[in-house]
């Protein structure tokens, strides 16, 4: 059996400055793996070991995501190989975009039976990824998953509602998404790391995945938004009906 | 000059300040710190996550490591913490284990480890009669070859691990316990074997790590307990100490490294006269010059560590490291002190903590008088050898 988890690489937000314009400064952002894929990956990476599994990761994105501190993470938490496409015409992609890449790398990797992907990257956040991918490779889909099953021919994906716990069973291939809370991301081993840099990692180009689709929609700007100022008010717990006048504020924010 | 940490580094100290997130949370240290003993789930997981494999030889499930590696790791693992992590040490001490030990003594050792995450064995060196001056030890060994077995007495003191590690490396004279006698052997010898009984000593800081005073009283262990060679235990003592100096230092860098954050971001936070503190020229000027002391300490540190790995012999720089990283890592940290105010001088404040377990490393693996007195022989050497 072999898994694919699907990981995108974008710049640490940690190090994403705001311009005096409210643009973003990532000139000083290193590359990192977004959020919620490392649960994705360590949700991926239990479900291999138990069904003994092959599993490879799978990303793509601007020419900056090749970069080999990153590649070495993602292969020190289980991951077997890792299949790239670094190519600047991704730079701004959309989910589109994205989604027709991913598949085709998919269908290029071949013999992948289940596809992971994470909740949503920890830029955008559309939450379109998983399915859009699902959509180019004709595969059904779910999103939110908590925990994953495989007998090899089925995945049994759980999923928690507002008051009921939903358990799918789908046949392979299939597209899953992962809830973050389905795993907790694994503190690479110090073997694991060091082993990192000897797994294989494959370069695709644009071209072998017969290149990258236009976009759907057009990205205007994007902004930081414009900071609220401190209203300043301050509450005195010791005066008559204080408490009562704090809430009725926080209401009024909410 | 390189200075640049490879990815597999910056990789490791990402995984470790990420191991410190999850499992070294300040309500822990200070449970810790009162019940002298780190809990062995913890212990654990730092060796699991492997950093606790670092330097044991690969054939015994460990991980080479290099000492630029092992001092980054210890550095970070202080820093991130504002604390004493004890089982910093605990590889270091498997790898001296498998320098002499047998191939089934060492496999015992790492059993330990394994069960336990905690240091295998302590060490019983010291004696209330002989600390620096080691050769004033009155320990004994006496050899029973009839029945195949060894006889150890003496008082051990200041023995860090004692009560957590469930061996003991002893080292005594043979037969004789006068001054002039150079014949030394070392057992590793399960603690609760008869005859050994252990009293707490309470340290002022350090405490995640407990310490007590050793007896050994009549203590009968087979023969094939020593460790290395017979009369040879002084020279294997020794052969360790330059890399247990390294590591050592990086623990004294990386609390130094602490306080100075520490105070750091307090000078920009507190106001007094009207100004951020950091805007006092008296307080920037002692940033100025704990940012100094740290920069030095860490290109002293990296740089010996790499002569280590680069098989250029240490004796004098590790020394040197030993003597100015401990010094200087309390002047930093008082002054980081001094820089919190009356609140650094109150358990509200971790800084107490830093400056009293950072003063501790003047003492420990040789005091700073001691380094001075391997220093000075070894400067003469580097310049004036055609006259000696
Ligand atoms: C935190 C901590 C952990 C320790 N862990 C262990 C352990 O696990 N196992 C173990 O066996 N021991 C351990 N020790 C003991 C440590 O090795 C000794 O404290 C150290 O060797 C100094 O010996 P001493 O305390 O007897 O001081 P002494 O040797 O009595 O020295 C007293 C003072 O005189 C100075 N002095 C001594 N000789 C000279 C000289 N020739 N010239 C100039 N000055 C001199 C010393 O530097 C010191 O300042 C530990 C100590 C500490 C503080």
């Amino acid at each position: 059996m072999k898994i694919a988890v699907l990981v995108k690489i974008l710049p640490d937000d940690q190090d994403i400055q705001v311009n005096g314009d409210r643009t973003l400064d990532f000139s000083r952002a290193k590359s990192t793996v977004s959020t919620y894929d490392l649960n994705a990956i360590e949700a991926a990476a239990q479900l291999a070991a138990k069904a003994d599994a092959q599993l490879v990761a799978v990303t793509c994105g601007p020419k900056s995501i090749n970069d080999s501190k990153t590649r070495k993470n993602i292969l020190s938490r289980g991951v077997d190989e890792l299949y790239m496409l670094a190519d600047d015409g991704l730079e701004l992609a959309d989910a589109y975009q994205t989604g027709r890449i991913l598949a085709a790398m998919v269908q290029k990797i071949g013999d992948v039976d289940l596809v992971i992907a994470g909740d949503g990257s920890a830029d955008l956040y559309a939450q379109q990824v998983d399915i859009q991918t699902a959509e180019a490779l004709g595969w059904p889909a779910i999103n939110g998953g908590t925990a994953l099953d495989t007998d090899g021919t089925t995945v049994t994906v759980t999923r928690m509602l507002e008051t009921e716990r939903e358990v799918i069973r789908m046949p392979l291939p299939a597209v899953v998404s992962v809830a973050p809370e389905v795993a907790l991301p694994r503190i690479a081993g110090m073997k694991d790391v060091l082993a990192a840099g000897k797994k294989p990692v494959v370069e695709f180009t644009a071209e072998e995945l017969g290149g990258i689709a236009a976009p759907t929609i057009e990205t205007v700007e994007i902004l930081a938004p414009v900071p609220t100022p401190r209203k300043k008010q301050i509450f005195d717990a010791a005066d008559e009906g204080a408490i009562d006048a704090f809430v009725a504020a926080l209401r009024e924010v909410m | 000059m390189d200075f640049t940490k490879t990815d597999e580094q910056e990789l490791m100290l990402e995984n470790l300040r990420e191991f410190c997130d999850r499992w070294v949370t300040e309500e822990r240290i200070q449970d810790w710190y009162d019940k002298r003993r780190v809990d062995d789930e913890v212990c654990k997981a730092y060796l699991e996550a492997g950093f606790g494999y670092m330097f044991i030889p690969e054939e015994y499930g460990g991980i080479p490591s290099d000492a630029q590696t092992l001092a980054m790791v210890v550095e970070e693992l202080m820093r991130t913490t504002g604390a004493t992590m004890p089982f910093m040490s605990y590889g270091l001490s498997m790898y001296d284990l498998a320098t002499f030990g047998t191939p089934e003594q060492v496999a015992k050792g790492m059993e330990a480890y394994n069960e336990t995450g905690q240091q295998c064995f302590s060490l019983a060196l010291s004696e209330p009669g002989a600390g620096s001056d080691n050769q004033s030890m009155t320990a004994t060994v006496h050899w029973d070859d009839e029945n195949g077995t060894c006889v150890l007495n003496g008082t051990k003191t200041m023995v860090s691990h004692a009560e957590t590690a469930p061996y003991i490396m002893f080292i005594g004279k043979d037969e004789d316990p006068s001054h002039d006698n150079k014949s030394y052997s070392m057992f590793l010898v399960p603690k609760d074997t008869p005859g050994i009984t252990m009293a707490p000593l309470h340290k002022i800081g350090q405490t995640s790590t407990n310490f007590d005073e050793v007896y050994f009283d009549n203590v009968v262990v087979p023969q094939s307990d020593l460790l290395g060679e017979k009369g040879k235990g002084f020279k294997q003592l020794m052969h360790n100490f330059e890399i247990e100096r390294i590591m050592l230092s990086a623990h004294s860098l990386g609390l130094a490294q602490a306080a100075l954050e520490e105070a750091a971001r307090y000078a920009a936070q507190r106001v007094t006269f009207g100004q951020k503190l950091f805007k006092h020229q008296l307080i920037a000027e002692k940033l100025t010059d704990m940012e100094i002391k740290c920069q030095n300490m860490r290109n002293m540190l990296y740089k010996t560590a790499w002569e280590f790995d680069n098989g250029i012999p240490v004796r004098l720089d590790s020394a040197l490291c030993k003597r100015y990283l401990s010094t200087t890592a309390t002047e930093v940290a008082s002054d980081a002190m001094q820089i919190i105010g009356g609140l650094g001088y109150t358990t509200e404040s971790k800084i107490g903590r830093i400056w009293i377990d950072a003063r501790g490393d003047s003492f420990a693996g040789g005091t700073e008088e001691i380094m001075v007195h391997i220093a000075g022989r070894e400067i003469v050497k580097k310049y004036a050898s055609d006259l000696l």
